[in-house]
Formats: C-alpha cells, sequence, structure tokens
C-alpha cells in the first residue's frame, strides 16, 4: 500500500464528487466538512463513473447516475439494487492542506 | 456434512451459492449449470456485450477462482436430470448423484421457440447466454452489418439500439402493434420507442416473420405478405418460459405460470426453494396472491434470501421489483411493476432524456419510469417504503419533493 497525493483540500469542493486518478485507480472523492472520503469510481454493477452521480447528504452516499444504487462513503454497500455489490472504499488522510488516499 | 444443492448457475443460483458463504454457512455447496461458461452478468449480453464494448470481468463475476477459494463446486455444462423429495437426493447429468439437504431451483427460463422455418440456419443468432453474445459480438467486429431482429421487447431494442450507436444498421420486428407497451404502456413504450427510430433503429410494428430466408445461411427474413427483409444477420429475441421440469418432478405446487413461493422462497416441498424467473412469489404488487417477475435484480433478491433461510432460517424477500434498460444512449429505470391499463401521470412537461411517468392504478402510485431524474426515482422507492401514494397534483408537479412527502408519511 502506498499513500499517494491527490491534492489539496480546497481542490475538492464540498459535497460535490470529483474523479481522481491516483496510481492507475479511478477514485471518486467528496469532502464533507473537513473529511475527504474516497471509493472507487466504476460502478461495480454496470459501467458507470460514481463522481458523475449525486453526493446524497442525508445518506452519506454517492448515487450511481446510471441506475440509481447509492454507495455509503464509509461501507462502500449499495443501498438498493440493481447494484449487489459494495465498492472499494479508500483511506484518506488530510495532513494540512494537503489529500491524501492509501491505494 | 449438510449440503446445499442449487440447480441453475444464472443470476438467482450464483447469488444463492455466494450468499450462503457471505452468511458463514459452512456446508457444502454444488452449484450446477447446462451454461458451459462460468456465472456472468445477463443484462450486457444485449448491451455491451453484442458490440464489444463489455469490460469482461464485470460480465463474467466473480473471477473464475472464487468459486475454489468459496469451497462452491461448481459444475457446468451440468444439469439436474432428476430429483427426488423424500430420499432427498438428485441425479446429476455428470451421472453423479447428489444427497442434498437443500434444494434451490434456479433453472430460470428458456428462450420461446417460435414455429418459423428456417431458424436453425447459420447467420441466426439469439442473445440469451454468454456464448451466443459473443457469437453476434465476432460478427458485429467485422464491419458494418445490418441486423434483423424478430421482437421487439427489451432484449431486441436493446441489441437494436446497442448495434446502430456502433454503426451497424437495424430492423426490428416485432408482431404486436405496439412494441414495448405491454410492460411500459403505451405513451411511454412510443417515446422510447420514438428515441430510438430518431437514432436509426427501423421499427416494424404489428409484422409477422413467416421465414428465414437463405438457402445454406440466413440473408434475411420473409414477412408475412412476402416482403423480403435483408440482413448479414438474424436475430430472435422473442421472449422465454420458464423452466418448470424439475419442480414438477419435485411435486411443487404452481401458481401465476410459475413456482409458488412464500417470502422466504420456501416452496410447498420441505427443504426446497424457488428462486428468480420461475418463482411466484407473494409482494404488494402481485395482482393474484403471487408474482412473476423476470428481472436480475429480484433474481439476486431471491437468491440471497433462499441463501439466507438455508443458513440462519431467517430472511423474507421484501424489495421493491425493479429493473433497468439501456438503448444505445438512452437508459430507463422502472420501480415497482407498471400495467399496460394504469393510468399515466407525468412529471411535469418533461421529456427524454429527463423525464418521470408514473403509474396509477385505481389512483395509487403501483411504479414509476424514469429517465436522467435519479432524485425522482429515489423519491419514488422512499414513497413506497413508506406506504405513501401522492395525490396525481402532486405527481405531476416536478416542484413537490417526493421524499419529502413520504417522510412526512
Amino acid at each position: 500500500m502506498t499513500q499517494v497525493a491527490i491534492g489539496s483540500l480546497s481542490d475538492f469542493p464540498e459535497g460535490t464528487p470529483t474523479r481522481v486518478e491516483a496510481d492507475g485507480t479511478a477514485l471518486c472523492i467528496v469532502r464533507v466538512g473537513d473529511t475527504v472520503h474516497a471509493i472507487c469510481d466504476d460502478c461495480p454493477h454496470a459501467e458507470a463513473s460514481l463522481s458523475e452521480g449525486d453526493f446524497l447528504a442525508d445518506d452519506m452516499a454517492i448515487e450511481c447516475p446510471l441506475h440509481g444504487s447509492a454507495f455509503n462513503l464509509t461501507t462502500g454497500d449499495p443501498d438498493c439494487p440493481p447494484a449487489t455489490e459494495a465498492v472499494e472504499v479508500f483511506t484518506v488522510t488530510v495532513d494540512g492542506d494537503s489529500v491524501l488516499v492509501d491505494i | 456434512m449438510t449440503i446445499a444443492l442449487i440447480a441453475g448457475s444464472g443470476m438467482a443460483g450464483r447469488a444463492a451459492a455466494l450468499t450462503l458463504r457471505r452468511v458463514g454457512w459452512t456446508g457444502e455447496i454444488v452449484l450446477v449449470g447446462d451454461d458451459p461458461e462460468y456465472p456472468y452478468e445477463r443484462p450486457p449480453l444485449s448491451k455491451s456485450v453484442v458490440v464489444g464494448t463489455a469490460d469482461m470481468s464485470k460480465v463474467i463475476k466473480p473471477a473464475p477462482e472464487v468459486y475454489e477459494q468459496e469451497r462452491i463446486d461448481l459444475r457446468r455444462g451440468v444439469t439436474v436430470t432428476g430429483a427426488d423429495a423424500s430420499a432427498k437426493t438428485a441425479e446429476l447429468s455428470d451421472g453423479s448423484t447428489v444427497a442434498w439437504d437443500a434444494l434451490v431451483i434456479a433453472t430460470g427460463c428458456a428462450p420461446r421457440e417460435l414455429p418459423i422455418p428456417g431458424l436453425d440456419r447459420p447467420g441466426v443468432h439469439r442473445v440469451t447466454r454468454l456464448d451466443e453474445a459473443l457469437e453476434i459480438q465476432a460478427v458485429l467486429a467485422t464491419g458494418p452489418k445490418h441486423l434483423a431482429i424478430i421482437g421487439g421487447g427489451f432484449i431486441g431494442m436493446e441489441v437494436a439500439a446497442a448495434a446502430v450507436a456502433a454503426g451497424h444498421t437495424a430492423t426490428v420486428l416485432e408482431a404486436a402493434p405496439e412494441p414495448m407497451s405491454r410492460p411500459l404502456g403505451l405513451e411511454v413504450a412510443e417515446r422510447v420507442l420514438q428515441w430510438a427510430t430518431d437514432r436509426g433503429v427501423v421499427v416494424r410494428a404489428g409484422v409477422g416473420v413467416e421465414q428465414v430466408s437463405g438457402d445454406d445461411i440466413a440473408t434475411g427474413v420473409r414477412l408475412v405478405g412476402g416482403e423480403e427483409i435483408d440482413a448479414d444477420l438474424v436475430i430472435v429475441a422473442v421472449g422465454q418460459t420458464p423452466r418448470l421440469e424439475l419442480a414438477r418432478q419435485l411435486g411443487c405446487v404452481e401458481v401465476v405460470g410459475g413456482v409458488q413461493v412464500d417470502a422466504g422462497m420456501r416452496t410447498s416441498v420441505t427443504d426446497v426453494y424457488a428462486v428468480g424467473d420461475i418463482a411466484a412469489f407473494p409482494s404488494t404488487w402481485a395482482d393474484e396472491d403471487r408474482i412473476r417477475v423476470e428481472h436480475a435484480a429480484v433474481a439476486i433478491g431471491h437468491g440471497q434470501v433462499a441463501a439466507e433461510q438455508i443458513a440462519t432460517g431467517a430472511g423474507l424477500f421484501e424489495d421493491i421489483p425493479s429493473f433497468w434498460s439501456d438503448q444505445g444512449d438512452l437508459t430507463f429505470n422502472v420501480v415497482g411493476v407498471a400495467r399496460p391499463d394504469d393510468e399515466i401521470i407525468w412529471r411535469g412537461d418533461q421529456v427524454l432524456p429527463a423525464c418521470t411517468a408514473f403509474y396509477l392504478r385505481n389512483g395509487t402510485l403501483r411504479a414509476a419510469f424514469s429517465v436522467g431524474d435519479m432524485k425522482t426515482l429515489r423519491g419514488v422507492r422512499k414513497l413506497f417504503a413508506a406506504g405513501v401514494s401522492p395525490t396525481r397534483e402532486q405527481l405531476g408537479d416536478p416542484d413537490v419533493d417526493l421524499a419529502a412527502l413520504a417522510a412526512a408519511g
């Protein structure tokens, strides 16, 4: 596992999913306050980029833009069909202003 | 050692096997499927697989080594040829006998047979199995082709739209006067059809196919009345019928064209479960006392519940039925169960590619069709979960927050 710098806090607007490539892995990054979440950007169900979906603040989840399953940012679990598998969740460290992800 | 035998390795059977392990079941799992491939996702076959854009690691999953890791005895190209409910044994086509403690019937559907001469000719394809979809992919990979697609249901329309988006041409031949109107209702089906025809899919509705043309290989089809439709390949997608032979042999009670189960997917026969396309299950969406749904999300949910029941004796299928269809650049989601004679309420004056239609029965919300409006779709799920049915005016007003109505009760 390596820790990869993916940018500074200001690169990630509050509640706006952003796609980032880190060490060859496509991530969907969401900042909520001073906490930054990272999940795999590829929907495990079909071919969709989760960062093109909406952040659901009430559910702390990203909703797939194609078929509507919402993936919890902490557990990676989908809340409803059609997805049945969880997305990978990555550990994020905020060090001062820089955002680091464990890949 | 306790043994779970799963007859059928499609979406429901695979889900049952994987879920047994996920919930910590330690018995022996025998997963038997007539398909020679490792279990795969069926929905992409008619979409990304036929045109070669699929990421195959998302189609054939889990990875083949998982079966060994999870101690799932996957037997490919094998069927259950006979079973005895009292002795709790089953004979398999590989010559073995399995003494099961729990039997999950996940035999799915067989493609419907059409009484048309020439369907066995080279150049006539089906899109039911992965090997068949890959055969179509191989033909389409050699250059622009014209496809004649017999059947204007979701599968036929998906193949047509995907092929046209990939630079091919396609003519869809549908016997019914209004393609897709049975699952979507006429008003909604018309919009979906218009979207496809605007993109170049040719749809001929209300036509009968008399025969496949060509001497050695298919060169097209001849319609009733004599018109010839030339084609490089003919694809047959005319629906499917439940495979009930095994359930019948075991003496399972049947209802609404399938195997009667309770919410725990238990059939009328002790320790025998039925899941997926063949299962007639209790649901608030059932017009009679059970409903049968032939969609992937429901099949997976069934498999999961049967596995939970086997492992823990608990678990009920209570999911809201839903499905999706990707037709070229149009993706729509349907939550609930729509009927062709339902009353349709459109959300405002929205049109494709971002609109929602609500289906009402006796004034009650029963389903929603939605494109490009995830917020509304999510709101509908919440309404169903809360048992709240808004008024026509509320549904028709795009400014009304459906999730808030659900939360208010």
